[in-house]
């Protein structure tokens, strides 16, 4: 099995897309080819990450579509992976493996999404598949309520306060700000959102005890990165990154079923897994995207990660220990919450702003002291598929 | 349309299972019996939900996971309009959400 | 005194049975006035950590307003062009006296325009809503506006309900649904689309601490810095509302 590098990056502007959804993944993939300046040679496989295209854009075999669209064919092989909100890390896996097999050389990977074809409804609808058939979707069971119940029981037993969750907030957006492509760059204050007196109409409830602000928004966008066996990457201009890790686990579907529902135990063990591929630990790590489509997610997974001990997740963000300058910076380019949530694309744009970081390409919102080690959390559903990345500067 | 909500018993080893899996969890068996939910049980945790999909014309729902005494924990609607979490609960089968245009039967818990 | 000479040159110059002809025709074309009372200036914190003053406009500000709603009614996004142009005309109507018992408040951030409202009395105790349109999206500003002008009909206008449609899926989801409101279909509202829903005294105070908020009264450099009204750069205006998030809800 050979070493994989990503040796180039690209991704659009998120939030409310000018272009179509197959037109905004030719840019991120173009730019991601141009990043990596791959000359005369032939791109073996591409794997497309998306979750609503069948249903919002009406595009079925949008791989094909998408090599139909950048001439590709006949000589590049695809396929489209689909695994809610993790069809980006899912992607980037199944890259993975194609290369390190031996199978293809150089593989693109790219994820897009582009909610805004259908209406608030329909997108919040829509998402809430996700939940299981008959014993949640039925009782109009979406995310965000899972999120709000899991929230509850976090607050009751480990002492969060609402004021945690602003400050994920605060801090994401203040990231965001920060980062040109994000979707949300206005920054938000403790006062206006949360202690203020109209905070309650500046943040009203989504589903108690999370509010509007604990939630990231609907965003289009598509992002792109470039696979490359270590050996290969080189050859090519800019610092590779090597992809050093990656795990996944599964949970059960409905959230009933766990028996801790505080447990995200797939996070746990998709990270435990691929610290073991890449043979470091949570310690080791200098920079961190995690999944955080609520706030209470950016806590949880930094316990579950092992970053922090359970519980001590929002204790570490009062020290400040996650923001840009502080000891784990997590969510850099502003998470979910800022960055925006195309949801198939998620994935791929945490590896993207990883990649950037430990290349020191992140401009405003760069991590300091050099960043070798990145790590990202991609969630799926409500934790029932959950991939995670371990990446590495240099080869 | 069933007017009861019903977990899984397992013909092999009697362990309950809801929702219901293709393998019992415990002995791997694949011949259930179904089983009502009812009775009373304990409210795990609980929210309020604003944001809604499609179908829905009320300002929130009120969502709830209970762990029931006979067994096995479900997700219904609360029909409590001040949920505590670790309050007493009974289930009931009522119309849950519409779907359509037609009723969708479901688990609701009342106080207790 | 001589009679004023009527100059070709210099102008116009009308004769004083002219004039008094214009005004006569003039007060014809003008609608009779309810007695309105003013609506005190409020301020409201929003989520950026930035203060919105809700006060009245005034008429002479009206042109000021025209000139940046204007370009809005070109923007396919969000029905920014519909109630652009229609709120274009109910200001030039409250301008031009054409319109009964209008009024228009606005919401100011750091002295630059970031959300208008409006609205007339159809009697003393009934009232319409026309529009809300936000030009500084992402932090409510269209849901503060909208509930500064409910606080409007019903506590300082002393009215008993006020006539609402949406003419945007937001709206209907912020207003009917949020509040909620009452149907009452058998009002057709002026705008000429749907019928109305209608907010009632009742609901209004039922909602008032959920969704009516600022505090009064507005310091005075605060209130004094909303004057003059400064319009909004249009390029950054029209960027981020085309970009900015529009609330999932």
């Amino acid at each position: 099995m050979r070493d994989v590098a990503i040796v180039g990056v690209g991704s659009t502007q998120f939030g409310r897309a000018q272009w179509s959804l197959l037109k905004m993944m030719c840019e991120a993939s173009h730019d991601a080819i141009v990043d990596a300046g791959i000359g005369e040679k032939k791109i073996d496989a591409v794997y497309v990450a998306n979750m609503g295209g069948s249903r919002n854009n009406r595009m079925a075999g949008l791989s094909s579509a998408l090599v139909d669209r950048m001439n590709l064919y006949p000589h590049t092989v695809s396929e489209t992976i689909e695994n809610g909100p993790a069809s980006g890390a899912s992607a980037i896996k199944h890259g993975m493996h194609s290369v390190a097999s031996g199978h293809c050389d150089l593989v693109l990977v790219c994820g897009g999404e582009r909610m805004q074809e259908v209406n608030n409804f329909e997108a919040t609808e829509f998402v809430s598949y996700l939940s299981h058939r008959y014993a949640e979707y039925v009782y109009g069971v979406t995310l965000p309520s899972l999120a709000g119940m899991f929230t509850r029981l976090y607050m009751e037993r480990y002492g969060l306060e609402p004021r945690h969750l602003a400050m994920v907030a605060i801090k994401n957006h203040e990231n965001g700000a920060k980062n040109r492509k994000a979707h949300l760059r206005i920054p938000v204050t403790m006062e206006g959102i949360l202690t203020g007196p109209d905070a309650l109409n500046n943040n009203p409830w989504i589903a108690e005890p999370l509010r509007f602000f604990d939630c990231c928004p609907v965003s289009d966008g598509a992002s792109a990165v470039l696979l490359a066996p270590a050996e290969m990457a080189k050859q090519f201009a800019k610092t590779p990154v090597l992809i050093a890790g990656m795990g996944q686990a599964t949970d059960s579907q409905a959230v009933q079923d766990r028996p801790d529902p505080t447990e995200l135990t797939a996070v746990r063990m998709a990270a435990e897994r691929a610290f073991a591929m890449a043979k470091l630990a949570p310690k080791d790590i200098h920079v961190a995207e995690l999944h955080d489509a609520f706030t209470i997610l950016e806590i949880a997974e930094s316990e579950e990660c092992g970053f922090f001990k359970k519980g001590e997740g929002h204790k570490a963000l009062e020290r400040g220990e996650t923001k840009i300058g502080g000891k784990l910076p997590i969510n850099p380019s502003g998470g979910l919450k800022a960055r925006g949530h195309p949801v198939g694309n998620t994935g791929v744009s945490q590896v993207v702003e990883l990649a950037l970081q430990l290349r020191g390409e992140a401009g405003d919102y760069q991590v300091p002291n050099q960043p070798k080690h990145g790590f990202a959390v991609n969630f799926g559903g409500f934790g029932n598929n959950v991939v995670a990345t371990v990446l590495k500067r240099g080869v | 349309m069933a007017r009861t909500v019903e977990a899984a018993k397992c013909a092999n080893c009697g362990k309950l299972s809801y929702p219901r899996h293709y393998y019992c969890p415990a002995c791997h068996g694949t011949k259930f019996e179904p089983v009502p939910i009812e009775g009373e049980g304990r409210l795990i945790t609980w929210t309020r939900v604003y944001a809604l999909p499609l179908d829905y014309a009320v300002r929130y729902t009120t969502l709830g996971i209970v762990e029931l005494d006979m067994g096995v924990r479900a997700t219904g609607q609360l029909d409590i309009a001040e949920p505590k979490t670790g309050q007493r609960v009974r289930a009931r089968v009522g119309t849950v959400r519409e779907i359509n245009g037609k009723d969708v039967a479901g688990l609701i818990f009342g106080a207790v | 005194m001589s009679p004023p000479v009527y100059d070709w040159d210099a102008g116009e110059y009308l004769t004083s049975e002219e004039e008094r002809m214009i005004d006569e025709l003039e007060a014809m074309l003008r609608p009779p006035v309810l007695p309105m009372a003013p609506y005190p200036p409020k301020a409201v914190l929003l989520a950026s950590g930035e203060t919105m003053v809700v006060r009245p406009a005034s008429v002479d500000e009206v042109d000021t307003m025209l000139e940046v709603i204007q370009p809005l009614s070109w923007l396919q996004r969000d029905f920014y062009d519909i109630v652009a142009a229609r709120l274009f005309a109910e200001l030039l109507g409250w301008k031009t006296h054409r319109v009964r018992n209008e009024y228009c408040l606005v919401g100011v951030i750091d002295g630059v325009l970031a959300g208008i409202v409006n609205g007339r009395l159809w009697d003393e105790k009934h009232g319409v809503s026309y529009h809300t349109l936000t030009l500084k999206r992402g932090l409510r500003v269209g849901s503060h506006l909208f509930a500064s002008k409910m606080e409007h009909h019903i506590e300082y206008l002393g009215q008993d309900e006020v006539w609402i449609v949406a003419e945007s899926p937001i709206g209907h989801r912020r207003w009917m649904i949020e509040y909620p409101l009452d149907k009452k279909f058998e009002v057709q509202h002026e705008l000429g689309g749907a019928p109305s829903y209608v907010l009632t005294r009742d609901t209004y105070f039922k909602a008032k601490s959920r969704l009516v908020t600022g505090t009064r009264p507005v310091p005075p450099e605060l209130l004094a810095g909303s004057y003059p009204l400064r319009k909004p750069d249009l390029k950054v205006m029209l960027t981020q509302i085309e970009h900015t998030l529009e609330a999932r809800l």
